[in-house]
C-alpha cells in the first residue's frame, strides 16, 4: 500500500485544456505543448483494411485520407454525441486519448487534470457521457461549454458575449460574472458545414460541368471566405473533364458565407434583448468572435454594423481562433484551486 | 476592472464550475443511465402535459361545446371561419365540431394517474427547459410520391410529385435558415422512395418531427380543400380510401406492421401529432383563404397512413390543396404561389414549436415558485 502511494506521488501532474469541437479538436497543456486534430475517428472496416492502413485506429486528416477503408465517425457532428450509439461514445473516448498522447508521451507516469470544453448543446446533453469517456485517461476532469472556456481564456468575464463559430454549430454565451446558465447560451446549426453545403450547391448550379467534391469546397471556403465585398475576384482551379480550369467563385462564396448571417444576428439580438436592459449596451460593446468561422473576412464588421443600429457596438476576434477554446480551458485548469479537483475513480 | 475585482470574479466563477460538475456526480447521474432516466422523465413530462391538455379537451367537449357533437356524417367539405388565433387544443375541438368526419375520441383519463404525473413537473431532476421544446432539433420533410409514382395528376398535366418536392425543398431551406433545426429530406429529387424507406430515413435520423407533403385529388372537381392528417383508425370511407391510395406500394411487411401497430398506444406521439397538425392546418387554411375565398377547411383528421405510423416522432401528413380543381392546379404551377404555400406551412410549424416554448417558460416559473415555497 505504502509502495503504491509512493508510486502515485512520484507521478508528475499535467494540466490540459481540451476543446472538443465538431470539426476540429485541440489541446493545450501546461508543458507549453499544443496540438489540434480534425475530429474524425476511423476504424478499419475489416482485416484487409487493417493491413492497408497499418493501424487499429486513425484520427483526423489521416483518417479522412483513408476514409474508404474505414468506418468513419465524427462523434460530435451537430454538436452532440448521439445517445445510445456506442461507437460515437467510443470515438469521443479515443479522440480524447489521442489528444492527450499528442502532448504527453509518458501518460503512464502522468496525472492528468483536464478541463474539457464541448459545444453548448453537448454540454447540456452529454456532460456525464463525456466524464465517462475521459475517466480512463485523466485523474480529474471538469466539463465546461466551449464558448464559456473561450470567454474565460480572454478574461471576458462580465457583460460580454462570445460567439463561437464552429463547423457543426455556432454557440453563443453571455457572461455576467458567473458561470453561464442554459438561459445564457444558445446554439444554432447553420455553421461551417452549412456554408460548405451551400457553396457546393451554388457551384454545382453555376458550373455543372466542373468536377469537385465537398472537401475541395471546404478548402475554397477556408481560403477565401468573406462577407460584404472583396477587392479582387476569387478564382480557383477546378477540373473540367480532367483539365484544370479557372472558375470565378466570388459570388458563390459570398452567398454561401452570408447565408449564416441572419441566424447569427437574430440570435445575438435575442440574447442581448433578454438580458438586463441596464447592461445591454455594455454587452453589445463587448462581443468576441471565436472558432474557425471567425476567420471569415468582414464578419466582425458586418455584425458590428447591424448591431450598431441598436446602439454602440464593438465586435472583436480572438487572437488564436484554433486554440482559443483549449487555451481558455487550460486557463481554467491552471487557476482551479486544488480542492476543486475531484478524482474520477 | 481592478486586479482584485477580477480575481474575485474569477474565484466566483471557478467555484461555480466546480459546484456544477460536482452536483452532477453527487446526484448519481451516470452516462447511459442518466440519459435513460432523462428520457423517461421527458416522456413522463410530455405525457403529463398532454394528459392535462386532453383533460381540457374532454372538459371542453362535454361542458363548453356539448351541442356541437351531433354525429353528422356528411362528406362534403365544410368551411370554417378563421377568426384570430386559436389554441391548438381548441382548434382540434372546433374542427371536429364543424367537421363531423373527424370523430375526435378523447382519451379516458384516470385522475389519480394525472395527479401522479403532475407531481413529476415539480421534480427538480426533470429538466423542463430541455424536455418540452428545445429538444426539437431534427425535422424530416417528406415530399410524397416521386419517380415512377407521379401521385395525383391535374387536368393540365401537373404532377403531385413535382409540386410537393418544390414546396418541400423550400420548406427545408426556410427552416434551415433559422439555424435551429437540422432538416432532412426523404427525397431531394424526382426519385421513387418506398414508404418503408421514408420511415427508415426518419427513424435513422432520430427525427423529432415528421411532415409529409401531399396534394389532394377528389372527385368533386369544383372543390378545393385543405386538410392535415395524423395517424389513427379511419373515421369514414373517404379517409380509408385516401389512406389506401397513399399507402400503395409501401413495401412494409406484415411483421413490421405488427410491431408498428404497437405504437398506436403511444399517446405522446398521438397528442403531439394532433397539435402539430392543428397548427399547420390553422396556418395553411387561414392564409390560403386570403388568396382563395372558396377554399374549404377539412380540418385535422385521423387516418391510417403507414408512413405516419412507422415514424417514431410526432408525424403529420398535409394535403395542401386539390390539384383536381383547375384554378388551383394553375396556381400550383406558379412558383410564387408555391413559395407562399411554403411560408404558410412554415408558419404552422414554427407556431407549434413556439407553443412548446411557451410551455417551457410556464413550467420553469412553476418550478421556481415551488422550489421557493419548499425552501
Amino acid at each position: 500500500m505504502a509502495g503504491k502511494t509512493t508510486k502515485k506521488a512520484a507521478k508528475k501532474t499535467l494540466l490540459v485544456g481540451i476543446d472538443l469541437g465538431t470539426s476540429r479538436s485541440s489541446i493545450s497543456a501546461d508543458n507549453d505543448k499544443k496540438e489540434w486534430v480534425e475530429s474524425y475517428v476511423g476504424w478499419p472496416k475489416d482485416f484487409i483494411a487493417r493491413k492497408v492502413v497499418g493501424k487499429p485506429i486513425l484520427f483526423g486528416a489521416e483518417a479522412v485520407s483513408h476514409r474508404l477503408s474505414l468506418d468513419m465517425y465524427r462523434p460530435l457532428k451537430n454538436g452532440v454525441i448521439k445517445e445510445g450509439t456506442a461507437r460515437d461514445e467510443e470515438a469521443v473516448k479515443e479522440l480524447i486519448r489521442h489528444l492527450i498522447t499528442l502532448v504527453d508521451e509518458d501518460t503512464e507516469n502522468t496525472r492528468i487534470r483536464a478541463v474539457v470544453g464541448v459545444p453548448a448543446e453537448s454540454f447540456k446533453v452529454n456532460k456525464v457521457a463525456l466524464k465517462k469517456a475521459v475517466a480512463e485517461f485523466a485523474e480529474s476532469l471538469l466539463v465546461v461549454s466551449e464558448p464559456f472556456a473561450v470567454a474565460y481564456g480572454v478574461e471576458a468575464l462580465d457583460n460580454a458575449m462570445v460567439i463561437d463559430l464552429g463547423a457543426g454549430t455556432v454557440d453563443f454565451c453571455i457572461m455576467h460574472g458567473t458561470v453561464p446558465s442554459e438561459d445564457d447560451q444558445r446554439t444554432v446549426l447553420t455553421a461551417g458545414d452549412y456554408i460548405d453545403q451551400q457553396l457546393y450547391n451554388f457551384l454545382q448550379e453555376r458550373y455543372p460541368e466542373a468536377d469537385f467534391n465537398i472537401n475541395m469546397v471546404r478548402r475554397f471556403k477556408e481560403e477565401y471566405s468573406f462577407v460584404g465585398e472583396v477587392e479582387k475576384p476569387i478564382e480557383v482551379e477546378i477540373p473540367v473533364e480532367g483539365k484544370a480550369t479557372k472558375h470565378d467563385i466570388t459570388e458563390e462564396i459570398k452567398r454561401a458565407c452570408e447565408s449564416i448571417l441572419p441566424a447569427i444576428v437574430e440570435t445575438t439580438l435575442e440574447l442581448i434583448a433578454k438580458f438586463d436592459p441596464e447592461y445591454q449596451d455594455a454587452i453589445r460593446q463587448n462581443i468576441i468572435l471565436a472558432g474557425g468561422g471567425c476567420l471569415i473576412r468582414g464578419l466582425a464588421d458586418h455584425i458590428e454594423t447591424v448591431l450598431g443600429e441598436y446602439g454602440p457596438a464593438k465586435v472583436q476576434l480572438v487572437e488564436d481562433p484554433l486554440f482559443s477554446g483549449s487555451n481558455g480551458a487550460l486557463a481554467l485548469a491552471r487557476e482551479m484551486p486544488d480542492e476543486y479537483w475531484t478524482e474520477l475513480k | 476592472m481592478s486586479d482584485a475585482g477580477n480575481a474575485k470574479l474569477k474565484s466566483i466563477i471557478l467555484q461555480g464550475v466546480h459546484e456544477e460538475n460536482k452536483r452532477l456526480l453527487e446526484k448519481g447521474y451516470g452516462g447511459v443511465r442518466a440519459a435513460r432516466r432523462w428520457r423517461r422523465n421527458r416522456f413522463a413530462v410530455r405525457i403529463s402535459s398532454l394528459l392535462l391538455l386532453t383533460g381540457l379537451l374532454v372538459l371542453t367537449r362535454f361542458i363548453v361545446f356539448p351541442a356541437l357533437y351531433n354525429g353528422d356524417d356528411s362528406i362534403a367539405p365544410v368551411e370554417q371561419a378563421a377568426s384570430g388565433p386559436i389554441l391548438p387544443w381548441a382548434t382540434v375541438v372546433m374542427q371536429s365540431a364543424n367537421n363531423a368526419r373527424l370523430k375526435w375520441t378523447p382519451v379516458d383519463i384516470n385522475p389519480r394517474e394525472l395527479l401522479n404525473y403532475s407531481l413529476l413537473l415539480n421534480d427538480e431532476q426533470v429538466r423542463v427547459s430541455s424536455v418540452l421544446g428545445l429538444d426539437v432539433q431534427t425535422i424530416v420533410i417528406d415530399p410524397g410520391h416521386g419517380g415512377k409514382d407521379p401521385g395525383a395528376i391535374g387536368s393540365l398535366g401537373t404532377n403531385e410529385k413535382d409540386i410537393v418536392l418544390d414546396i418541400g425543398l423550400q420548406l427545408r431551406d426556410a427552416l434551415t435558415r433559422s439555424g435551429r433545426y437540422n432538416v432532412v429530406m426523404t427525397r431531394e429529387r424526382d426519385v421513387f422512395i418506398s414508404l418503408a424507406d421514408r420511415v427508415r430515413v426518419a427513424n435513422a435520423n432520430r427525427t423529432d418531427l415528421f411532415i409529409s407533403l401531399h396534394v389532394n385529388a377528389i372527385p368533386q372537381k369544383e372543390y378545393n380543400v385543405t386538410e392535415t392528417f395524423y395517424f389513427g383508425p379511419p373515421t369514414d370511407k373517404y379517409t380509408l380510401r385516401l389512406a389506401e391510395q397513399e399507402n400503395r406500394g409501401s413495401e412494409i411487411q406484415a411483421g413490421d406492421f405488427k410491431n408498428m401497430i404497437k405504437k398506436i398506444s403511444d399517446t405522446m406521439k398521438e397528442q403531439e401529432s394532433a397539435l402539430l397538425a392543428a397548427s399547420i392546418q390553422q396556418s395553411l387554411f387561414s392564409n390560403m383563404k386570403k388568396h382563395d375565398s372558396t377554399v374549404s377547411d377539412n380540418g385535422i383528421k385521423i387516418a391510417p397512413f403507414v408512413v405516419l405510423l412507422g415514424v417514431d416522432a410526432p408525424s403529420v401528413l398535409v394535403e395542401i390543396s386539390c390539384i383536381t380543381k383547375r384554378d388551383e392546379e394553375a396556381n400550383l404551377k406558379k412558383s410564387e404561389y408555391r413559395k407562399q404555400i411554403t411560408s404558410f406551412i412554415k408558419e404552422g410549424v414554427t407556431s407549434y414549436l413556439g407553443q412548446r416554448h411557451l410551455q417551457i417558460v410556464e413550467g420553469e416559473h412553476n418550478g421556481r415558485k415551488n422550489n421557493k415555497e419548499s425552501s
